[in-house]
């Protein structure tokens, strides 16, 4: 035995020395020859595939450059991108999430390329409408203005899926107003149906608490929640509306209170399955769904009665500050906003925001983009709620399950959700 | 015996130095660095700003920090109590009667079994559970069905996260004291259990003076060491509840994971975990001179 | 501890056994057998027939996608080479502390156990900014052995109490022998501890290798490129901000941990080889 553990132990450090140049640090290969890319859409998904697409592009425009793509994840990156980025271990462009406490954080504290010259010069401030500029500048860590730090090449938005057999089925009609939605998802109850899909573990509850306060919100509210441009009252009518209504909405059973223990994944398999007929969640079910229902027809309707909705523009393309490459980043930016690219990316089922529309040809996609298309004519994007304070996720996510499970009152959720919003905005504003 | 002592082992210190090197480079200093951080605001990024104590003023009126504390109790039943006393019967009867009447490889292929959840990776552990306890399909219910049980919304009712979550550390932690305690058996001389059959004993009066006696040391060391992991626990409620519903299981680790790595709150996060660690390791001094000051008693 | 029980009752207390464990071991592996059935679903049986299916086939194209995708042959290669280094260094420290303070008493035994084990007390957050501005200063960043190093000293903590716990029972007649055989302290450790310890050696081996494979933490900390990332962190790659490649996730963890599994039943014939019983006397 102990001949076997010494032999073991001679092999290991064989190996050992084999491998320990990858022990030590990174190959100094030929740093001008390499485009480093990270992104964390998945490869079969309209991103992941548009952005291969380009990826192809650009190495026969640049046949001399090697790119060099790491698949990463998006928990990983969450979490690690301010140190990653604060390092000579960063890529030269790379996917990254969008806000103030995302984009913002990182640009304020230099970790990010202001990119606005090469924005101008390239012409995507042209492409892109000035609402969804929002979301690719900041100043001081705000989005909204000031200088370039990212740029957006999708797009995405919050909309209600809807079960179309069921609604003929049970005698519903799309709703227009918030009324006649609460009317159509009665009309389920009583037929002994919940009519919602909700993941309140994870994010779409939070969505839909969003859209309810959108409904009683404008313009000027958005931007002074999110834009800290403005004051902001957690007991004001729209957020208590808000509150008050998933309350209700609880308490008719069109949330189930089992939601809570139910993630975002459960919630989009259980729409696909036809257990619920309707489903409030963001575009990027789209391309998932045209694939997976097979069972029934389906379509989908924006948040009826609402001026504003939950979306933005997508993921930014970010280039680090210590990037080593950002002529070559530019350039594959560049591709990835391209005509070709982006009406590629339409047809997979993404959000495009520069493609050819007589391209596009299913006409699922088709609607997609034109009710996207209806909200930045209408400047109605109003982001996301957990936007304005790192980690307003998790409180957003348990303040809303509190809500469903009645553990809080309304006016006590919004206590909660007002703390961690006042005690970050305080920072920034200083 | 004193006099034996001090020639044979003066010197061995010596052997310490690489793990005491070690240790000082790799977690001492950076914990003091923590402690540092503690007593200021910080994003991680650009250069803290001193605070004083200000954070632990924070801290003594937050409720959320508060009722972490209190779930850990929860915690440690299960991870620690629970899995202790199973591990200790279910390793002697492997150990014992099984490989003895059943045979040895059957024994070992249980342990093997028992142990497997320890080496599944928590992620998947964390999802798998979750389509388990899912309140609309998962077998749970439907098992409960069965026999005429309610379906209940296991991870998502906050009366009852918390046992849920409990019910799945249990799972989780039952192979490894099991794996130790049945290694520690093999150091048990069979002459003792013969000898005190001879004197007429019972299984439990075996059970107790023996086995339990004997392998002290190992259990003494499960303990300890279940009970630290409970009072770190951090990857379970990731993955399962990410401290809900609402903060149902929020933990200490949880929460100043929150404040690193969500909300940019290093110096708040810092003076979480330095509470933390100096309740463990205060439990961890009076655990340890428990332990030796017993083995004195023994040697003597 | 053999009953004198008549052969009938000792067969049906055999059967109760049996069933007894089995049911356990089903509870035990019930998830187990989940994961498989997912990991070879087709995504469409997935999103129709829900996680509690089976699947209609064995399909492995989506296993195969992921596995050139994130080059899981590289992070199957780093995460052996960090859980055996550790492994091995783990035992090599906490056998050395072990000796010096189970066996040699060394003056404040105690307290410097409770240092030790501090190692295994601090929650990783709190080692994760330190350590990273650590690395990055001595051009560790982003290198495997960062991870290598910080992960033995942390199993080691582990390592050392138990050890210094077993061998503070250690029969002084062993010691007192080999010292009148004029046996110096080097020879002590390696001729006669370690190998009396074995059972336990061979257990922390284990312990230390599937701890190890299954850190993610702080690897995701210290390991920046995914040519130097382990298996836990590629399978990650797959939940993505709004959804979850299910079977896939469940395909790859599987892949995952065959190498543990495998590693734990090489190491099961160490785990129960009794050889103290004669040593003693």
């Amino acid at each position: 035995m102990r001949k076997k553990m010494l032999s073991f132990a001679i092999l290991l450090l064989a190996v050992l020395v084999a491998v320990a140049p990858n022990l030590s640090s990174r190959a100094a290969a030929q740093e001008d020859k390499v485009l480093k890319i990270w992104h964390y859409e998945s490869p079969n998904g309209a991103m992941g595939i548009a952005w291969q697409a380009a990826m192809d592009k650009f190495q026969e425009l640049h046949p001399d450059v090697t790119i060099e793509f790491e698949a990463r994840g998006f928990e990983e990156i969450r979490q690690t991108a301010p140190m990653i980025l604060n390092s000579d271990e960063v890529p030269d462009v790379m996917e990254y999430n969008k806000g103030n406490a995302t984009a913002g954080f990182l640009s304020q504290n230099g970790l990010l390329t202001d990119i606005t010259d090469v924005a101008i010069e390239r012409g995507w401030d042209q492409i892109l409408s000035p609402g969804l500029q929002t979301t690719s500048r900041y100043e001081n860590g705000i989005m909204g203005s000031g200088p370039w730090y990212g740029v957006t090449n999708y797009g995405e938005f919050v909309m209600v899926y809807y079960n179309v057999d069921m609604f003929e089925e049970y005698g519903v009609e799309v709703p227009t107003t918030l009324e006649e939605f609460e009317n159509v998802m009665q009309t389920f109850v009583d037929a002994g149906i919940t009519p919602l899909s909700l993941g309140a573990t994870e994010y779409p509850a939070q969505h839909v608490f969003y859209q309810l306060v959108l409904s009683q919100a404008d313009r000027e509210w958005v931007d002074a929640f999110q834009l800290y441009q403005g004051d902001v009252d957690f007991h004001d009518e729209a957020f208590t509306f808000a509150a008050e209504k998933i309350v209700e909405w609880t308490e008719r059973g069109f949330i189930s209170e089992d939601s809570t223990g139910i993630p975002a994944e459960d919630m989009g398999v259980a729409f696909t399955n036809g257990e619920f007929p309707i489903m409030v969640s963001g575009s990027w079910w789209y391309g998932r769904f045209m694939n997976e229902i097979t069972d029934f027809e389906w379509s989908t309707f924006l948040w009826p009665g609402n001026e504003l909705h939950a979306g933005s523009g997508g993921n930014l393309w970010v280039v680090p500050a210590n990037a080593k490459n950002k002529e070559l980043a530019y350039d594959f930016i560049d591709i990835t906003m391209s005509t070709e690219i982006q009406t590629l990316m339409g047809n997979e089922g993404g959000i495009p925001v520069n493609a050819d529309l007589d391209q596009i040809e299913d006409p699922k996609i088709q609607e997609l983009i034109s009710n996207f298309n209806r909200i930045i004519e209408a400047d109605g994007f109003a982001f996301y709620p957990d936007w304005p304070a790192p980690g307003y996720y998790d409180i957003l996510v348990s303040g809303v399950q509190e809500l469903i499970a009645g553990t809080m009152s309304p006016e006590e959720a919004l206590d909660f959700l007002a703390d961690p919003y006042f005690e970050y905005r305080e920072t920034v504003t200083q | 015996m004193t006099a034996q002592r001090s020639s044979l082992d003066r010197g061995y210190w010596v052997f310490m130095v690489p793990g005491a090197l070690a240790l000082l480079l790799v977690i001492i200093i950076p914990f003091l660095v923590n402690v540092a951080i503690s007593f200021t605001e910080w994003n991680g990024i650009t250069s803290p700003t001193f605070i004083g104590i200000e954070n632990y003023e924070r801290a003594a009126h937050d409720k959320t920090f508060w009722l972490s504390f209190k779930n850990n109790l929860y915690i440690i039943v299960s991870m620690t109590v629970i899995p202790t006393i199973v591990g200790l019967l279910l390793a002697s009867f492997l150990y014992d009667y099984v490989a003895n009447k059943i045979g040895k490889t059957a024994a070992n292929i249980f342990r093997a079994g028992y142990y497997l959840p320890q080496i599944l990776p928590v992620a998947i552990a964390g999802v798998v559970w979750r389509w388990i306890l899912q309140p609309r399909w998962g077998v749970l219910n439907w098992l409960l069905g069965l026999v005429g049980i309610e379906p209940q919304n296991w991870l998502g009712d906050a009366d009852i996260a918390i046992y849920s979550v409990m019910g799945i550390m249990v799972w989780f932690q039952i192979g490894y004291p099991l794996v130790i305690f049945m290694a520690a058996l093999q150091r048990v001389d069979p002459e003792l259990y013969e000898a005190a059959s001879v004197d007429g004993a019972n299984w439990f009066q075996k059970f107790v003076s023996i086995t339990i006696h004997q392998i002290r040391p190992e259990i003494f060391v499960v303990v300890l060491m279940t009970l630290i992991h409970s009072l770190k626990i951090f990857a379970q409620i990731f993955v399962l509840t990410r401290g809900g519903p609402g903060r149902a299981t929020m933990v200490p680790s949880y929460f100043s994971y929150q404040n690193f790595f969500e909300r940019a709150n290093i110096g708040y996060g810092a003076t979480i975990s330095t509470v933390m660690t100096v309740i463990i390791v205060v439990l961890t001094i009076l655990f340890i001179r428990v332990q030796s000051r017993q083995e004195l008693q023994e040697a003597l | 501890m053999i009953a004198r029980h008549p052969l009938v009752v000792q067969r049906v207390n055999k059967a109760l056994a049996l069933i007894f464990l089995i049911t356990l071991l089903i509870v035990m592996l019930f998830p187990f057998a989940i994961v498989t059935i997912n990991a070879f679903k087709t995504p469409q049986e997935y999103a129709s027939n829900g996680p509690l299916s089976l699947p209609g086939g064995f399909y492995t194209q989506g296993l195969k996608d992921f596995w050139k995708r994130v080059d899981f042959t590289n992070k199957l290669i780093n995460s052996t080479v960090i859980s055996v280094s550790v492994a091995i260094i783990g035992i090599g420290l906490a056998l050395l502390n072990a000796f010096a303070l189970g066996i040699g008493r060394v003056r404040g035994r105690v307290w410097f156990l409770i240092l030790f084990l501090m190692a295994n007390t601090l929650p990783q957050e709190a080692l994760a900014y330190p350590l990273y501005y650590f690395a990055k200063y001595l051009g560790l960043y982003n290198t495997r052995l960062s991870v290598i190093i910080v992960l033995s000293v942390i199993q080691s903590a582990f390592g050392t109490y138990l050890l210094t716990s077993v061998f503070s029972t250690f029969p002084r007649e062993i010691i007192e022998a080999a010292r009148i055989d004029g046996a110096n302290k080097l020879q002590l450790l390696t001729r006669i501890v370690a190998p009396i310890s074995r059972p336990t050696l061979s257990v922390l081996f284990v312990f230390f290798f599937i701890w190890t494979w299954n850190e993610f933490f702080l690897p995701m900390i210290l390991l920046v490129s995914t040519s130097n990332q382990t298996v836990p962190l590629a399978i990650a790659v797959l939940q993505g901000q709004h959804n979850m490649d299910a079977t896939t996730s469940s395909a790859s963890a599987l892949l995952g941990i065959l190498p543990c599994i495998v590693f734990f039943l090489l190491f099961q014939r160490t785990l129960t080889r009794g050889i103290t019983a004669g040593s003693v006397k």
